[in-house]
């Protein structure tokens, strides 16, 4: 009987894990959707993203009430226990990069009406394409619960924040050349930061499926904040603009 | 006594197991997949679905999963997956609730994936659903769209155009007017003749045999790179043939030849920046010879990279005009290289310019010797490699 039970609750386990990863996978699709809305200035498009991000909001609350609901009836231990409190910390990373993916969509109608130069362009197809694939790596790598997967989503993050300086150089290149006037430019590395947080998030979500797996814990101190924003260098004179 | 009491228990149980189970079997046997088995060889039903390239789940009653074919298992545990999984719930709702249900997902990618479900009642309960990748369809199906609706308008702009242009002109009694409107009229009718040139180009390109002259690329690439010079006339544009492809000859159709590496070199001084750089190079690569263009210009986003080559496809609708372009230089490319028994191949990011690379079989290479006996190359085939 106990066994039965004990069969039940893994089910449970795994039910939930399921659901998260499945939010996890809705959001992985928001990220090239919001790349290509705010390419294609695609007002509606950022709309619709922009009201669904309720539906994310009630999601999150709901699996966390169901793993609260589990860990209270069930006391689950070990690694029971470590997917449980991992879960409700993956589901809001998760459902942060949701609403980071709405803050692209809300920059989408700020920066309405100014072309961007192809260089720009480029730099932000690549962010959103390794955003994208970060976050699709840390879906699966939680759903399967693979640890090696998803250690080696640190070095893919590396890339986006190399990404991120190549944007913010390229920033100032096309602001000094007259392209973009400032206000757009501010625009734009805020947009940059987004894109980096969301890589930020899945390594988080990286993190949490080792611990799971086999209670890793990053070592402390840091030698390399994951969090911290890439240090920006080389800033160009900007003195062209006034 | 306690024999009987033995036997009335055993028969019991064994009653009782026997219910048991005529009772699981009864619960089960209308969700089970029939084990129809080809008696000749042994393959089940199951064996066959099995191999299908579309994923094959069914449904019982319940709306649980009662089997799903090895296409549609590979998906469990991915991205894919996940989304199509949530899609497929949806679907066999809609299906108890209409009768039948159907969707399109769309994964953004790259590379972008359109997949389509598909779901049907059972006869005896339950639902089957078919999930098939239909991206390549999806594909054909916009490119026939965009042909069309791009061909009326390349062709009805320009003539609509000089009809409202000419009728203004006939109405209009200031000569100053008149005859700025009449240079519009030219420019306009111009664009119209262009057009049609490459459209006829392109059709006695798919037509016609290619004819099989005796083809020197250096020449060829001259020709492309004054072609191009000429373009880039006050823009400050370096073209540079790199590597001409020095005693590298060829039997293939020169006229088309020069079209396809002019038609190149063309586009990547439109779309370079003031002050870039062009480069042509030939290089023998066995078992191809390479005639490649390469600038630093505003590139090609990767969505558009597939669909470049199409007929009257634009990578930017709204500053195509400006190019002065008519949207058939890469089909003629592409086409005149499928001619020669190659292909055409671009690389390129958005801002990084493009490179393009016309690939010739090396076959059509006439002997570096042969060449410098014109006579015997041209009447002896036999001496190509």
């Amino acid at each position: 009987m106990s066994a039965e039970l004990r069969a039940n609750f893994h089910e449970q386990l795994d039910q939930i894990r399921t659901e998260i990863a499945r939010m996890s996978a809705d959001v992985t699709e928001l990220v090239p959707r919001a790349t290509d809305i705010l390419l294609d200035a695609d007002l509606e498009g950022a709309e619709y993203v922009i009201l669904g991000d309720d539906d994310y909001d009630a999601r999150s609350i709901e699996l966390e009430e169901q793993c609260f609901r589990v860990i209270a009836l069930q006391a689950p231990v070990a690694q029971d226990l470590r997917s449980l409190v991992s879960a409700i910390k993956i589901i809001a990373d998760v459902e942060r990069s949701a609403d980071l993916c709405v803050n692209i969509c809300k920059a989408t109608r700020r920066i309405y009406g100014h072309e961007l130069d192809a260089e720009l362009r480029g730099v932000i197809r690549k962010m959103g394409e390794q955003a994208h694939a970060l976050f699709k790596e840390c879906t699966e790598a939680y759903l399967n619960l693979d640890g090696p997967r998803a250690a080696a989503l640190h070095d893919m993050d590396s890339y986006l924040d190399d990404l991120q300086r190549q944007f913010i150089q390229v920033i100032f290149e096309s602001h000094a050349a007259g392209h973009i006037d400032l206000q757009v430019a501010v625009q734009l590395a805020v947009v940059a930061r987004f894109f980096e947080r969301i890589g930020d998030h899945a390594v988080n979500v990286g993190e949490r499926v080792r611990y799971i797996v086999d209670a890793w814990v990053p070592e402390h101190p840091y030698p390399e904040s994951d969090n911290d924003p890439p240090e920006i260098v080389a800033v160009p004179e900007l003195g062209a603009d006034d | 006594m306690l024999l009987a009491v033995l036997v009335a228990t055993v028969a019991g149980v064994v009653a009782g197991v026997l219910i048991a189970s005529a009772l699981s079997r009864r619960a089960v046997a209308p969700i089970r997949v029939d084990p129809v088995v080809d008696e000749a060889t042994g393959s089940s039903v199951r064996d066959a679905v099995d191999r299908l390239e579309i994923g094959v789940v069914m449904f019982g009653s319940a709306g649980d999963v009662t089997f799903s074919n090895a296409a549609a298992r590979m998906m469990n545990g991915t991205h894919a997956g996940l989304i199509v999984s949530d899609h497929l719930a949806q679907v066999v709702e809609q299906v108890r609730t209409r009768g039948a249900g159907s969707r399109e997902v769309v994964l953004h990618g790259p590379p972008r994936q359109i997949i389509a479900i598909e779901a049907k009642p059972l006869p005896r309960g339950g639902v089957v659903a078919t999930i098939q990748d239909v991206s390549a369809r999806a594909l054909v199906d916009a490119m026939r769209k965009d042909f069309v609706a791009n061909i009326s308008h390349e062709l009805k702009t320009p003539v609509g155009a000089i009809a409202v242009l000419a009728e203004t002109v006939a109405e209009e009694r200031d000569p100053a007017v008149a005859s700025s409107l009449s240079a519009r009229l030219v420019d306009e009718a111009h664009r119209a003749i262009r057009t049609i040139d490459d459209l006829l180009e392109l059709s006695r390109i798919e037509s016609k045999q290619p004819s099989d002259d005796l083809v020197d690329l250096a020449a060829v690439v001259d020709l492309a790179v004054e072609r191009g010079r000429a373009l880039a006339i006050g823009r400050d544009i370096e073209i540079a043939a790199l590597d001409s492809g020095d005693a590298l000859r060829v039997r293939g159709d020169r006229r088309q030849l020069e079209s396809a590496l002019g038609n190149l070199v063309e586009n990547a001084v439109k779309y370079s920046h003031d002050g870039g750089a062009v480069q042509v190079r030939v290089r023998l690569d066995e078992p191809w010879i390479e005639l490649m263009v390469a600038d630093q210009g505003v590139g090609i986003p990767a969505r558009d990279l597939d669909r470049v080559f199409e007929r009257f496809y634009r990578v930017d609708k709204a500053r195509a005009r400006g190019t002065g372009g008519t949207g058939l230089g890469l089909s003629i490319v592409r086409h005149v290289a499928g001619n020669h028994g190659g292909d055409v191949a671009v690389q390129s990011a958005e801002g990084e310019g493009a490179t393009f690379v016309i690939r010739l079989p090396a076959r059509l290479l006439v002997a570096p010797t042969a060449a410098d006996d014109n006579d015997r190359a041209l009447s002896a085939p036999g001496d190509e490699r």
